[in-house]
């Protein structure tokens, strides 16, 4: 399957502060990768030089096999976006605005533009001016903008400001759905690490302009520690008989009740090898590091995550 | 047209700021004419109504259009027209869809030129019509209406260059009152120059020829060799600001 988008290198320095350090990435079609990092990591600049809207200092970026150093009119007409606050034509009405766009583009039909406001969940408001809109209803109005010309790659930055939270969940399944089925890729930033770590394909997460941490979400999250709360009968063998194991440590103790970490050990392994020690459990709960929680790990935010 | 052009002309044409301004310019123009006319503000304002107005009055009313009121409107419909997209995010939103960066600027610049020669040509409808509803047919003295004709084609000319002065200004600045002082300090250095007795500096000036074509020949034909260098100097102005704003449009981070 060929790459829908092919970046190596990106590098973006102003004055003397470095907004984007060597960011690497590729994606195939259908791929939803999430774009994260604390406010200024590099996000935006990082999606600004994708669509060319900021140059570069170093690097390549290939949308769909054409480069965007050599061709950036037709690499960018593969590419839809919807950046900052949308900005409109706030005395133009909803169907008018996106119509406006919509004669950029030699090939669309005349009834697209409507069935691209239903399928944003604005067909009703189409006649309504866009100064009367709220933020929410703008953040759908540019996703239907930035699908104009049916583009195989989409980026949104942070597209779920302003949104309710059944608004949210609309727009990650229509998401989820075009990526699905048109096999859009998508490039979402997002700070809803929740949402993020539950629609994304990928993810890729920015700390100060590097690359802290990319890859597949599933491979991410399955590499990370399950933390077990236990409620042991016997309180005082348990520490002993946790020195002898290999890949579990103790990070809490309060009476019989145990937290430990297992770093390098599955769920039913620690299980075995309790009941193998003869302690006898009376409860027990399994957590999973969320994406949440690797996130401000990795961002320096630990402290705060976990416990 | 070019379709993005023709959005552009579309979106400049929907200003209200453009039908307001035009509305007062004619009511401007139509209390002028009748009230210059009478005994008391010819004394009060020390004219003689036999040469402002008549068949002069469309000349003397567009020294009032170019000179100053038309500047002022120019660079506040422009600062609309590229600083307001700008900080309202519209003005990257056609390089989203495919535009090139010069592309932007050309439909820009074609819009905004060619809107300020339109726009010299209604304030010449809208200054007849008022001479005409005063005077009747004695403003249409052949003579007359070929050397006016001849200065509101120079003026197009001469708002044109200054228009592309104002985009070259609004890229560059990207800040609605920053463009708006530069544009009323060079109206300030423009009267100075003019006044002045430097006479390099006059010949080397954007608006220099303007002045001397409706101040030194007010009420006159201009002659040729009056003409061709302010043509020439504006011209080389033209081309200099389009430079300098295609070149700042390319290395603009938006």
């Amino acid at each position: 399957m060929e790459k829908v988008i092919t970046v190596q290198n990106l590098r973006k320095a102003y004055k003397k502060e470095t907004a984007v350090d060597n960011v690497c990435f590729e994606l195939m079609p259908g791929n939803i990768m999430g774009l994260l990092g604390t406010n200024g990591a590099g996000k935006t600049t990082t999606l600004k030089m994708i669509t060319n809207l900021c140059s570069k200092d170093k690097g390549k970026i290939v949308i769909d096999d054409i480069s965007l150093d050599t061709n950036p009119g037709l690499a960018l007409k593969k590419v839809g976006a919807a950046l900052d606050t949308p900005g409109f034509y706030q005395e133009l009405t909803a169907r008018e605005n996106i119509e406006c766009f919509a004669r950029l583009y030699q090939n669309i039909p005349k009834g697209q533009v409507m069935e691209l406001l239903d399928y944003v969940g604005l067909g009703f408001q189409t006649e309504k001016k866009v100064k009367k809109f709220s933020l929410g209803m703008k953040q759908r109005l540019a996703l239907a903008r930035a699908m104009l010309g049916q583009p195989k790659l989409i980026i949104l930055d942070e597209p779920a400001n302003g949104l309710d939270p059944q608004g949210q969940i609309e727009l990650y399944r229509l998401i989820c759905d075009m990526a699905k089925e048109k096999k859009t890729t998508f490039i979402v930033s997002s700070h809803q690490l929740y949402d993020v770590e539950k629609f994304c394909t990928d993810i890729l997460i920015l700390d100060k302009g590097k690359s802290i941490l990319q890859g597949k979400t599933e491979e991410i999250l399955s590499e990370t520690t399950n933390i077990v709360d236990c409620i042991l009968e016997e309180t005082e063998a348990f520490p002993h008989v946790l020195s002898h194991f290999q890949g579990i440590s103790l990070t809490s103790q309060k009476g019989n009740q145990f937290t430990v970490k297992l770093e390098s050990i599955c769920l039913d392994e620690f299980i075995k090898k309790l009941i193998e020690s003869n302690l006898h459990i009376r409860y027990l709960s399994v957590r999973k590091h969320s994406l949440q929680d690797l996130f401000l790990k990795l961002t320096g935010g630990a402290a705060q995550c976990i416990h | 047209m070019y379709p993005l052009t023709k959005l552009y002309a579309q979106k400049m044409l929907r200003q209200k700021l453009i039908y307001i301004f035009f509305a007062c310019f004619f009511t401007a123009s139509f209390f002028y004419a009748f009230l210059i006319s009478t005994p008391q503000m010819e004394e009060l304002l020390n004219i003689n109504i036999g040469i402002v107005g008549g068949k002069n009055f469309p000349e003397f009313m567009m020294r009032f259009y170019v000179g100053t009121v038309g500047i002022l409107f120019h660079v506040f419909l422009l600062t609309l027209f590229i600083c307001e997209e700008d900080r309202g995010k519209m003005l990257y939103q056609p390089l989203l869809h495919g535009e090139s960066r010069s592309r932007l600027l050309r439909s820009k610049t074609c819009v905004a030129v060619s809107m300020s020669m339109l726009f010299v040509l209604v304030t010449a409808v809208i200054n007849y019509t008022t001479a005409f509803m005063r005077w009747g047919y004695k403003i249409f003295e052949t003579s007359a209406v070929i050397r006016t004709a001849a200065k509101y084609l120079l003026s197009g000319i001469y708002m044109s260059c200054i228009t592309l002065g104002m985009i070259a200004l609004c890229i560059c600045t990207r800040n609605t009152l920053k463009t708006i002082l530069f544009v009323i300090v060079y109206m300030l250095i423009d009267s100075l120059i003019y006044s002045s007795h430097i006479i390099f500096l006059q010949k080397i000036w954007i608006g220099y020829y303007f002045n001397l074509w409706t101040f030194s020949y007010e009420y006159q034909k201009i002659p040729l060799k009056e003409m061709l260098p302010g043509i020439f100097v504006m011209a080389l102005y033209g081309m200099l600001f389009y430079q300098i704003s295609l070149c700042r449009t390319k290395k603009t981070d938006f």
